[in-house]
């Protein structure tokens, strides 16, 4: 056989392919629809890049002009609300339990008196860790405003005394803690999430619509003719049949490289070349993992349950929310098999830390080492697509 | 009056019917290795895969590299009481930055911590000095436990600094400049800030609803692709009854999810030590609407399945989105309106909501009064909608059954009597 007729079959097969995509909802629901709402979603969820006016509470019994005041500065971080002033804790406690506030912030008695006679009255500041992004948050607030009442007391006894601001602040704290945080300085949480997120969304995506394609074929019994069609190859009838996928899947992730970097305007340390070809590396790699799911049980069903699972682990093992560096080694194996931490790691280097392209090299061979997959299945796979009776 | 429309009659068939259909579903469902993989193995493999892979819930010992221009004992003080704490470990000590960044491009560290040149003269002589922490923003944890172990070495020693420039002050007005209003920091429930005890709950929560709409739709599906019309019920004379068809099949899935509950929420927790700090009566209750609301709304949507695979194409890929919407990390205050409003479609955006604040943090059934009244109304509301999807799938297979009648009827006629039908 030559080249041509590979050719050929491959255009017959991609044609054959592109109208069963446009004649079956569902291709369109999983390969446009679902990953353009996800981008949507997730976009506008975040918007805000760090959620703003957590509604926090302040026990003030202390009452005075000065406990009103730390009221009114902490009220005027971007992080907190102060959407309850009480001298009750309990009545606070509660209102945490009843998920209307993420901390307190608690004055004690005497709180202003006190600290101008020098009695080192105590600031004391919960934060519900039920809800970890939100306590952290507010965390960092509280702390701030905590810090800030200790310098203003401190401030007004240094003077007393005689001492200058520089003095003052070295005794107040004498090394102080200079953050650089590079890449995404602002903090920013849609940068953060969103990053990894979407591509994960798309990789799913790809796992489904891969499995389901060849999956229909052995299920409807039309898996001989396609074999036919592709000359009884195996590789020219998945080339065929992926292309076309391929090629949409493709186009989404550019869509996705574009709203993430272009209408988010996040951070694009490298360029948009490697990060692209991340994306296109992923595409392929996810497919061929897809392929490698259903040749290796080929039904439908158990390839589509196998794809929905891994693809809802890949989340969690990617490591972007908890760092994979702090599971247990056995998991930080495990991470390997997974496209999507390849991609999460190359986006780490290149477009949030705009490293040079020979530290990310492994992960792209890692990514391309993906389509050996289909290879080691392809015999299985075109056994069943032969003699395979489904059973439903 | 005709035996058949007699109310004790009804009823009495009614139950027996609604029986035969309860043994006929849990029959589908342990013939369907599909089914099975989503009532059993997913609930029962994810939680324990979530909690290898979280388990050591905080992180430890992130790795940073140091820049030591001033090279003191203070600054080496610093480095050694850095390592020593359980969140850093320091890796190295470099000459200068581009050596340290070197480092992390390599991934061999995460973040650099510089100390200039006067670091320990400046202390040394009561003048305030800096410490640059470069973080890469990789991992938010990573850059938390900088932070926080960075600040608190910085106050140790700056305390003890000020007691050793200041050795042997009896002035009450110094220690009061020094510290004029201490603080503490407390964190109330999931103490240690555990990111598995944050998020494990919500992801036992979600995993209830989405495998029972994946595991319904899914018996839906193969139905309708095995009844001779395409049709959710089949043709029988006990699948007559919309009430009867709803209570039988619910009644077994709440059965096979009483066992999934027993282990999710009493055998996981204790196994793997995630927080457990919600009264018993106060989760059975919460989680009774929960579980009623997520089997209607699972078969309400397998009334739009027509194969048994469309279920896991559209509903896989929300779950990750259903996590964000209920608010458990991205705080729903801070969620637009417009999606909050579409979370409501969703038992499980009150159902996580509520149940985190039971389980974590505590709360009673009237602290999550809302949420509770929630589950509730879509309980109601989707066993409304489950009964009308079923009426009209009964109306359609009789309505299929009376026209292929009919089409056989004339068919036959046809045959009798071909003069009647020249053509």
């Amino acid at each position: 056989m030559n080249k041509n007729s590979w050719l050929h079959n491959i255009g017959v097969i991609a044609r054959r392919e592109m109208s069963r995509l446009a004649h079956q909802p569902v291709y369109f629901f999983c390969m446009i629809f679902a990953p353009i709402f996800s981008m949507v979603f997730f976009l506008t969820l975040m918007s805000d890049g760090l959620p703003t006016n957590l509604p926090i509470a302040v026990v003030d019994q202390d009452n005075s002009a000065n406990s009103r005041k730390i009221i009114r500065q902490l009220d005027a971080f971007e992080q907190s609300k102060v959407v309850l002033t009480t001298t009750s804790f309990e009545e606070a406690r509660k209102e945490v339990q009843k998920g209307n506030l993420y901390g307190i912030f608690l004055i004690p008695r005497d709180f202003g008196t006190d600290a101008a006679s020098g009695r080192q009255p105590k600031l004391s500041f919960y934060t519900n860790s039920t809800y970890l992004v939100a306590s952290s948050l507010l965390f960092r607030d509280m702390k701030t405003m905590s810090v800030l009442a200790g310098a203003s007391v401190g401030l007004q006894t240094g003077k007393a005394r005689g001492l200058t601001d520089d003095q003052i602040m070295a005794q107040l704290q004498p090394i102080q803690i200079d953050t650089h945080i590079i890449g995404n300085p602002w903090l920013n949480y849609s940068v953060y999430l969103n990053n990894t997120i979407l591509p994960g969304i798309i990789q799913l995506l790809i796992f489904l619509v891969t499995v389901y394609s060849i999956g229909t074929e052995l299920k409807y019994g039309t898996s001989r003719e396609w074999l036919g069609l592709g000359n009884q190859s195996i590789t020219v009838s998945l080339l065929g049949k992926l292309l076309p996928q391929t090629i949409i899947f493709m186009l989404i992730s550019v869509l996705c490289a574009v709203s993430l970097y272009g209408f988010s305007d996040f951070p694009l340390n490298s360029g948009w070349g490697p990060m692209l070809s991340a994306l296109f590396l992923l595409v392929i790699a996810s497919q061929a993992v897809g392929v490698f799911m259903i040749g290796i049980i080929p039904t439908l069903r158990m390839g589509l349950s196998t794809a929905s699972l891994f693809g809802m682990v890949s989340f969690s093992i990617v490591g972007f929310s908890f760092p994979v560096l702090a599971m247990s080694p056995a998991m930080q194996g495990l991470s390997y098999l997974f496209p999507l931490r390849h991609y999460f790691l190359i986006y780490v280097d290149q477009a949030l830390n705009g490293r040079a392209l020979h530290y990310s090299i492994d992960q792209y061979l890692w990514l391309a080492a993906f389509l050996i997959l289909p290879f080691i299945v392809g015999k299985h796979l075109k056994n069943a697509m032969l003699h395979f009776k489904y059973i439903p | 009056m005709k035996k058949e429309h007699r109310l004790h009659y009804i009823i009495k068939e009614g139950i027996l019917d609604s029986f035969y259909i309860w043994k006929e579903e849990i029959r589908n469902v342990f013939k369907d290795k599909g089914v099975i993989i989503f009532f059993f193995l997913v609930p029962f493999l994810y939680p324990i895969l979530y909690s290898f892979m979280y388990n050591n819930e905080i992180v430890h010992d992130a790795k940073m590299v140091v820049v030591d221009q001033s090279d003191t004992y203070l600054s080496r003080d610093f480095i050694r009481r850095m390592n020593a704490s359980s969140d850093v470990k320091i890796v190295g000590v470099c000459p200068d930055m581009e050596a340290a960044k070197k480092m992390v491009d390599n991934k061999e560290a995460y973040a650099i911590l510089y100390f200039p040149t006067d670091f320990s003269k400046d202390l040394n002589t009561g003048k305030r000095t800096t410490v640059s922490l470069y973080t890469d923003m990789s991992s938010l944890l990573f850059y938390k436990a900088f932070l926080m172990t960075a600040t608190t070495v910085s106050l140790e020693i700056g305390n003890e600094v000020r007691l050793h420039n200041h050795p042997n002050t009896t002035d009450k007005q110094d220690e009061i400049l020094i510290e004029p209003v201490p603080y503490e920091a407390i964190t109330m429930f999931n103490t240690q800030t555990g990111f598995g005890s944050f998020l494990v709950p919500a992801i036992l929560i979600l995993i209830i609803q989405q495998t029972l709409i994946l595991g319904i739709c899914m018996l839906g599906g193969t139905t309708r692709e095995k009844n001779r019309f395409h049709t959710l019920v089949p043709v029988s004379r006990h699948f007559s009854g919309t009430l009867r068809i709803v209570f039988g099949k619910s009644l077994a899935y709440i059965l096979i999810y009483v066992i999934v509950c027993l282990w999710e929420f009493a055998a996981v927790p204790k196994i793997f030590g995630f927080p457990m700090v919600g009264h018993p009566v106060t989760v059975i209750l919460f989680l009774l609407p929960y579980l009623f609301a997520c089997i209607f709304f699972s078969m309400t949507m397998s009334g739009f399945m027509k194969t048994r695979e469309a279920p896991m194409m559209i509903f896989v890929f929300t779950s990750v989105m259903l996590v964000f919407i209920s608010g458990v990390s991205w705080p729903k205050e801070a969620i637009p309106p417009f999606w909050r409003a579409v979370g409501y479609i969703f038992p499980s955006t009150a159902g996580i909501q509520g149940f985190i604040r039971i389980n974590t943090s505590g709360a009673l059934l009237h602290d999550v009064i809302h949420e509770y009244h929630t589950l509730w109304i879509q309980a109601g509301f989707y066993f409304v909608t489950a009964c009308i999807i079923y009426r009209y799938q009964i109306l359609r297979s009789r309505k299929l059954i009376i026209e292929q009648y009919e089409y056989m009827k004339n068919k036959q006629n046809k045959r009798l009597n071909p003069e009647i039908h020249p053509e």
